[in-house]
């Protein structure tokens, strides 16, 4: 058969069954068990337990349980709201200040944490409240959190990126670099809008807020700044050439545990439980997906679907960026339903040597394909953001964080093309940093 | 889809009613969970110690890093039961959800069905694999040599356990213990 009308069945199958409710895991495995079983035969299926265990067989791997733990550990204690506070005594002149400081403690608490829907709720707890306490529209105050969350899997450390980094054997150190600029550039348009609906909505005196002395600016930095120096520290270490992502991970996981033991108390038991299940729960359910997605590239290519797919784009006379935005509408789809880390798995053996073959830099693809993810995150009908913002504002009602998020989306779709129109944005950083690759 | 960290004690997992199978199939998976937890906690302090021994005292490693790797996959392995019975496992609810009552049943019987047949066309020649690496006396081509039986062993435990997980939530659905797809009736 021919392998593109190969791939284009096999890409309906995959749908079918992941739509069926499957686990994404799970649903990848049987996609591969039946074709392999019926163009390989039956003696094909022996390999699968061993390239499962191969493709988990890494150690760049070691990096996701390790940045997870660190999450969890910083997620687990009051730092978001100390954060929050921190940026509001801090931020209380600049006008708007209330919800620059909530973007920026999202940013940063993204940047700490990895994960959105834990920033959401850090951050939305205090921010959300206080927002609307103090008049601004609950739109804003909810589109903004919302928003605000999803840059937890763009700006570093990252987990999206270092699932990428493995999936396209790209650099773990350039994509997290590349998300620096871009996650600026974000938070940039979101406070933008921010401020002009809050100015639109009518009342100015929104734009100015409370006092704060000096000694209330200063005694909340110790609460603040372990956590920033560990994450600054790890980042520094890779960099410096020190050690390797997976081994900064670990030392950084296990401070942050420390730390949250020592600085916030995090004694009891049962409490130190809920930390490591959560972050075992979210690693094995990744690390799966890794290793199905595995079987399934394995798949692919022993099928020659891949090799057969890049072939078809070079030999087409489209132009490159018509099917960047093809790839674009591809991913939002896709990020509509399914989490950044299945789609990138899956979509990366397939998308990359396209990419390549017309003469995109996957890194710069790595940023587009993130902001693509973050849409999904404040989209329905998963918008797994929406909801945690639904669960700690239960009244503002679900239509209002939904409309109140879609400017935010717009902002989203802007960057893309910003960066797209710019590509320095997100390539100039790695490689001052770490040089022009090859 | 729930999927991600929140900081509450209670979360959502398995029901098992009365049901002594059930009960106990969920009390293994937990077991698997503090395994695989401990496990992920053992190789964040090796990992540490083997930067201390590396950058501090200035030595060669020589078992460690292949053995915080095997620490990772079988904390992987061992915790797929504990992620089933936590409902971890990400899927796309969506079709179920617009499913009716009947309909979603049915589906979440063939959908747990195919997964556990999955799962034991996996667990089947993942044994074999492990066989093979027991008998021939497979081990790994580093410094250390690692018997690879011992790292392999977790292919058959883990999947086996996830395969008993399976089954019990197949047969929580079908005794109506559990919502089928966890999605409680509005």
């Amino acid at each position: 058969m021919d392998p593109i009308l190969l791939g284009l069945i096999v890409a309906i199958t995959t749908i079918i069954v992941l739509f069926s409710g499957v686990s994404v895991a799970i649903g990848l495995l049987v996609v591969s068990a039946g074709f392999l079983l019926v163009f390989d035969g039956v003696r094909s299926l022996e390999l699968m337990p061993e390239i499962l265990f191969g493709k988990l067989n890494n150690f760049a791997l070691l990096a996701i349980p390790m940045f997870i733990l660190m999450g969890a550990s910083i997620s687990s204690t009051r730092a978001g709201a100390d954060l929050y506070e921190a940026l509001e005594r801090w931020l209380t002149r600049v006008p708007g200040g209330l919800v620059i400081s909530n973007l920026g403690a999202c940013a940063l608490f993204a940047a700490m944490s990895g994960s959105s829907p834990a920033t959401c709720a850090a951050i939305g707890k205090m921010g959300i409240p206080e927002m609307r306490k103090r008049g601004y529209p609950d739109g804003v105050a909810a589109g903004s959190i919302a928003a605000g969350g999803t840059l937890g899997i763009l700006i570093p450390p990252s987990v999206t990126m270092i699932v990428y980094g493995i999936a396209t054997e790209t650099s773990i150190g350039r994509l997290f670099l590349s998300g620096v600029f871009p996650g600026l550039l974000l938070v940039g348009l979101f406070m933008a809008w921010s401020l002009y609906a809050t100015w639109k909505s009518g009342d100015q005196r929104l734009l100015t807020a409370g006092n704060y002395s000096w000694r209330e600016k200063f005694e909340i930095l110790p609460r603040v700044l372990p956590f920033l120096i560990i994450i600054l520290g790890v980042l520094y270490a890779m960099y410096g050439g020190v050690a390797t992502p997976s081994e900064t991970a670990a030392v950084g996981a296990l401070m942050c545990l420390v730390i949250a033991m020592v600085i916030y108390r995090l004694w009891n038991p049962r409490d130190i439980w809920v930390v490591l299940r959560d972050s075992t729960r979210e690693s094995v359910m990744i690390l799966f997906i890794i290793a199905a997605a595995g079987v399934f590239s394995y798949m692919l290519s022993s099928l020659f679907i891949t090799q057969s797919i890049a072939a078809w784009i070079g030999t087409l006379e489209v132009n490159r960026w018509v099917l960047m935005g093809a790839i674009n509408i591809f991913l939002l789809i896709a990020g509509f339903f399914l989490p950044p880390v299945a789609v990138i798995l899956m979509a990366a053996p397939i998308l990359l040597p396209i990419i390549t073959t017309a003469g995109f830099d996957p890194i710069w693809f790595a940023v587009i394909l993130t902001i693509n993810m973050e849409i999904g995150l404040i989209s329905p009908p998963v918008g797994l953001n929406l909801y945690v913002i639904n669960g700690i504002a239960p009244d503002i009602s679900l239509k209002t964080i939904l409309t109140g998020s879609l400017p935010y989306v717009a902002c989203m779709v802007l960057a893309i093309i910003i960066i797209s129109i710019f590509p320095g944005i997100a390539t100039w950083l790695p490689e001052y940093v770490m040089g022009v690759q090859r | 889809m729930g999927s991600h960290s929140a900081t509450a004690l209670s979360v959502r997992c398995a029901k098992t009613g009365d049901n002594k199978f059930l009960k106990i199939v969920a009390g293994l998976s937990q077991l698997c969970g503090w395994a695989a937890a401990a496990m992920v906690v053992v190789a964040v302090a090796i990992t540490c110690q083997m930067i201390f021994v590396r950058f501090v005292l200035n030595q060669s490693t020589v078992w460690q890093t292949e053995m915080v790797i095997y620490l990772v996959i079988t904390a992987t392995l061992i915790g797929l039961p504990y992620v089933q019975y936590l409902r971890g496992h990400v899927n796309v609810d969506l079709v179920p959800l617009m499913l009716g009552r009947r309909a979603r049943y049915y589906m979440a019987i063939f959908t747990l069905s195919v997964s556990a047949l999955m799962i034991a066309v996996m667990l089947y020649y993942g044994a074999e694999y492990w066989h093979i690496a027991y008998s021939k006396n497979w081990k790994s081509d580093t410094v250390w040599g690692v018997r690879l039986w011992i790292p392999y062993l977790a292919i058959p435990v883990g999947l086996g356990l996830l395969l008993l997980q399976l089954i019990a939530d197949l047969v929580g659905v079908i005794l109506k213990i559990e919502a089928p797809f966890g999605l409680e009736e509005d």
